[in-house]
């Protein structure tokens, strides 16, 4: 019971707890370029910025599609918190991300669409990892519900190394991390399938981004099993490693996102699998 | 019950004859009519038929007149051969005539008693996808082909041959002599064969023998599987009893040249192309071959004999075989821009993944097979449907061009958006296919076959990525417009274009409210056919058990309406008192570029065609060895 109401408090305030990770990520990025860096409650700042400046849209589909696409990827994570099939949680993040490209797909603008054809790619990408990653779940614990992942009393990363680090190929991809954010590339596309979204309306996809941080590093946790410190654990030292990585590289283009991401990161998982059955 | 069955293969013939004479409005009436009587009498013996197949004899004389009908097909291969100087297609039929007198030569020595008929569950299941959608098919072509620039005659020529098309697969479905088999497998391709060639220039001719050759090596390999089979010790060349033998008589090749004849029949590499070419006939008939008739026939067949190569040497080919199908297939829909091109694309992808499942052969595994042939079908004959009306109304052709239609036809806009997204979400049937094919793939990893199940897994979640990342497109570019329509003008257009794809999509919404019902009462008694025991489904309130591994139907239906409800309401929200804008463009002209050329694999192609002649090889000498 009391696990219930954790998880459900959990999720209520996954924005707000993805809003803090991404003020402590600018801090962390700041120092490790010897800057200030701004305040912790930074994003918080912002988000009340947005909601004062004028509103205005394209067309209200492209907004209601953007919302949505909130809505959606808030659900996935509610249902990956809540124990729900691994196989279902994985694509309705899929669909989040599809609502995002066909909002960028619904404006005339060649940047928005630019952005979008590599908002897909991206999901492209990282897609079929997650779905070896949950099928190496099912494998280890016998069903693809993510409580019993959350219940294996034995870190399923003991018997998953390779697809962890599969796992830790593709983060970058999912939040949108260098080298591997070609999807909003600003200096590219100009903001990629986020452009034609404006005050209000923005809000919606820079909440969903925190969400998004909440996602991932969750997928981190499910790693440690039922030892709920270790996974914060092993969260933390994850997010130290993306923003290492992201404040060291250089962006790749999407060629070398896909085959590293299909190349490497997917074999690496499958042959975890192959071992989990010799 | 006989009865019932012959009048599904005697009334479309009957009313093919007549339609070749009748005045125009005559024969539209008889269309409509015969597609009605034909889906009652399909309804009327699904349910009335026992679990039990029942096959009736016939006459003797029957026998010879199938086997006068065989001599004079491949009579007439030969006059096309000689009138288009095809070589190719007269040294098969001269090839399929020398195999044919083997087959008489080996049959004279030990006449055989068995019943050429054969009607299971599968048959009845295969009756109603036929005859339902062909039939809609059919009056939907009446007034497709009106408006076709042909004589009247040529006109009822084509409605005849559809009609006639009908009656064969329906005969194809419930034979189970092989050497009927083999006849109405030409028949199909015969049919097809005319079909392509309607529009009578260059490109519809070539393309019409090359659809024309390739299915007679089919042929040749379901003659070859008729020879050896007698020859050997199973002597007879009933499907079933070739089933029931195959695990005391351990002799494979048979079935290895039946599967052969299947995935040429499904379009697999390196045979894709005769599907390819069949698109530059009248759309109907893509319809036709895409969703109900002739490619399903591949599925089908893997089906009757899934109990026999389960588990074998053989189903592993086949399942590579196929996964590798499935990946090229969709690797190479993703650098086209023509509408009807990429609707091919994704049917030979999806019928790869049928095979891979039928191939696979496990309860669980025939029930997904079953529920893809079944919504493949519906949605596929939506979505070609669709673009014979893009064709018609529009005048569209090209995906570029979509992004107009959003404006000017908001039904057609509808109903595309909506076929597309039946073939790939949940809660849609075709997804539950995929879902049950990668949870049950995941299962035999663990159980047995990890190297050939992972591979099989690997290529279905990169093909299933890379389909929908395609279909998003099609979705985006039809939803795309500059500022607010408040008023969308409704398209006009005549009611059978609209009244068809209507009840098509109703049939999809049907078959997703009533999942479980369905499944419980259609698929899940098909698949016990097939199988032969039903051990690991069942229903458990509104959650549908597969072994271990539970569908939670609604909640997930609840879950996963989200997007197609929000496709579809996002063109009704409208935000008051907000102020609209342009699009920053940057000076850039606006122009969207549908297709990812990045993507184009077409240089790739000659390896594609090698490494699948390689597995269709691999496929037969595989079937030489011992089981």
């Amino acid at each position: 019971m009391n696990n219930l109401i954790a998880a459900i408090v959990f999720i209520a305030l996954a924005p707000v707890l993805g809003g803090l990770v991404y003020g402590v990520e600018r801090k962390v990025r700041a120092r490790m370029q010897n800057r200030m860096g701004p305040s912790i409650l930074q994003p918080f700042f912002d988000f009340m910025k947005l909601l004062d400046k004028r509103p205005m849209m394209v067309h209200s589909t492209h907004a209601f599609l953007g919302i949505m696409h909130f809505v959606a990827i808030w659900f996935a994570l509610a249902v990956l918190v809540l124990g729900g099939d691994m196989l279902v949680v994985i694509f309705l993040h899929l669909l989040a991300t599809a609502l995002l490209v066909v909002a960028g797909y619904s404006v005339r603008s060649v940047f928005s669409h630019l952005g979008s054809t590599r908002q897909a790619l991206s999901a492209l990408a990282y897609e079929p990892v997650l779905l070896a990653i949950a099928i190496g779940f099912f494998m280890v614990t016998g069903s693809f519900n993510t409580s019993a992942v959350m219940n294996s009393a034995q870190p399923l990363i003991v018997k998953l190394p390779l697809a962890f680090v599969a796992l830790l190929m593709i983060l970058p991809i999912k939040l949108k991390k260098s080298p591997f954010d070609v999807a909003d590339a600003h200096q590219e596309v100009v903001g990629g399938a986020e452009i034609e979204f404006s005050g209000v309306f923005f809000e919606a996809l820079y909440t969903a981004r925190w969400v998004e941080y909440m996602f991932g590093y969750s997928l981190v946790a499910l790693f440690a099993g039922a030892n709920i410190w270790l996974g914060i654990g092993m969260a933390t030292v994850v997010f130290f490693v993306v923003n290492a990585v992201d404040n060291s590289t250089a962006r790749l283009n999407y060629k070398d996102m896909l085959k590293i991401s299909l190349g490497i990161a997917l074999p690496l998982a499958l042959l975890n699998l192959v071992f989990l059955v010799l | 019950m006989s009865s019932l069955v012959l009048s599904l293969i005697a009334v479309p013939w009957i009313v093919a004859a007549v339609l070749l004479f009748a005045p125009k409005m005559l024969g539209r009436g008889l269309v409509v009519l015969t597609a009605l009587a034909l889906s009652v009498i399909s309804v009327v013996i699904f349910v009335q038929g026992g679990s039990q197949p029942f096959s009736f004899s016939v006459p003797h004389q029957v026998h010879q007149i199938m086997l006068a009908a065989d001599v004079l097909m491949l009579l007439y291969f030969v006059g096309v051969a000689f009138k288009y100087r095809s070589w190719l297609v007269g040294i098969l039929a001269g090839l399929q005539m020398g195999m044919l007198a083997g087959v008489i030569n080996a049959v004279g020595e030990k006449a055989s008693e068995a019943s050429p008929f054969l009607v299971d569950r599968l048959s009845m299941f295969m009756f109603l996808l036929v005859n339902v959608v062909s039939g809609l098919i059919a009056i939907y072509a009446t007034k497709y082909i009106e408006e076709e620039d042909v004589r009247e005659q040529r006109k009822r020529n084509f409605l005849a041959i559809l009609m006639w098309f009908v009656g064969v697969m329906n005969f194809l479905v419930s034979v189970d002599n092989l050497e009927w088999f083999f006849l109405l497998f030409e028949g199909t391709t015969l049919a097809s064969f005319w079909l392509i060639r309607f529009r009578g220039d260059d490109l519809s001719v070539r393309n019409a023998l090359r659809a024309l050759w390739m299915n007679q090596l089919g042929g040749v390999a379901i003659l070859g599987a008729i020879l050896f089979a007698l020859n050997s010790n199973y002597g007879t060349m009933q499907i079933s009893e070739l089933v029931k033998q195959a695990g005391s008589v351990g002799f494979m090749l048979p079935f290895a040249l039946i599967a052969v004849a299947a995935l040429i029949k499904g379009a697999q590499m390196p045979f894709s192309s005769w599907l390819l070419g069949a698109m530059v006939a009248p759309t109907p008939v893509s319809a036709l071959l895409h969703s109900s008739t002739m490619v399903k026939i591949a599925p089908y067949t893997l089906l009757r004999i899934a109990p026999a190569i389960a588990g074998t040497k053989l189903s592993y080919v086949i399942i590579l075989l196929c996964a590798f199908g499935f990946v090229v297939a969709a690797l190479g829909s993703l650098a086209r821009t023509n509408f009807k091109e990429i609707l091919a694309h994704s049917t030979i992808a999806l019928l790869a993944l049928m095979c891979l499942l039928a191939a696979v052969g496990t309860e669980t595994a025939i029930m997904a097979a079953l529920f893809l042939v079944l919504f493949h079908g519906v949605s596929k004959c939506l979505l070609f449907l669709e673009a014979g009306v893009l064709e018609r109304v529009f005048h569209f052709k090209h995906t570029t061009q979509l992004q107009k239609l959003g404006d000017v036809g908001p039904k057609t806009s509808f109903f595309i958006a909506f076929g597309f997204i039946s073939l790939m979400l949940p809660p849609f049937g075709a997804f539950v296919g995929k879902w049950l094919g990668v949870e049950l793939l995941a299962k035999n990893a663990q159980i047995g076959t990890p190297v050939v199940s992972l591979l099989a897994i690997v290529a279905i979640l990169l093909g299933s990525a890379m389909l929908t990342f395609l279909y998003f497109k099609v979705i985006g570019a039809l939803i795309s417009r500059s500022g607010e329509h408040e008023k969308p003008v409704s398209e006009k257009m005549a009611p059978c274009f609209f009244g068809v794809p209507l009840i098509l999509a109703l049939l999809l919404v049907g078959g997703m409210v009533g999942l479980v019902p369905l499944t419980n009462n259609y698929i899940a008694p098909v698949a016990a056919a097939v199988h032969g025991t039903l051990k690991e489904f069942s229903v458990d309130g509104f959650a549908m058990m597969f072994g271990s591994s539970q569908l939670a139907v609604w909640p997930m239906m609840g879950a996963m309406l989200l997007f197609p409800l929000v496709a579809f309401l996002s063109q009704f929200v409208r935000f008051r008192g907000v102020d609209r804008v342009k699009e920053y463009n940057c000076t850039e002209r606006y122009e969207q570029d549908f297709a990812s050329y990045y993507f184009s694999f077409d240089k790739l192609n000659p390896w594609f065609i090698l490494v699948g002649t390689l597995f269709f090889v691999a496929l037969v000498l595989v079937g030489r060895l011992p089981l």
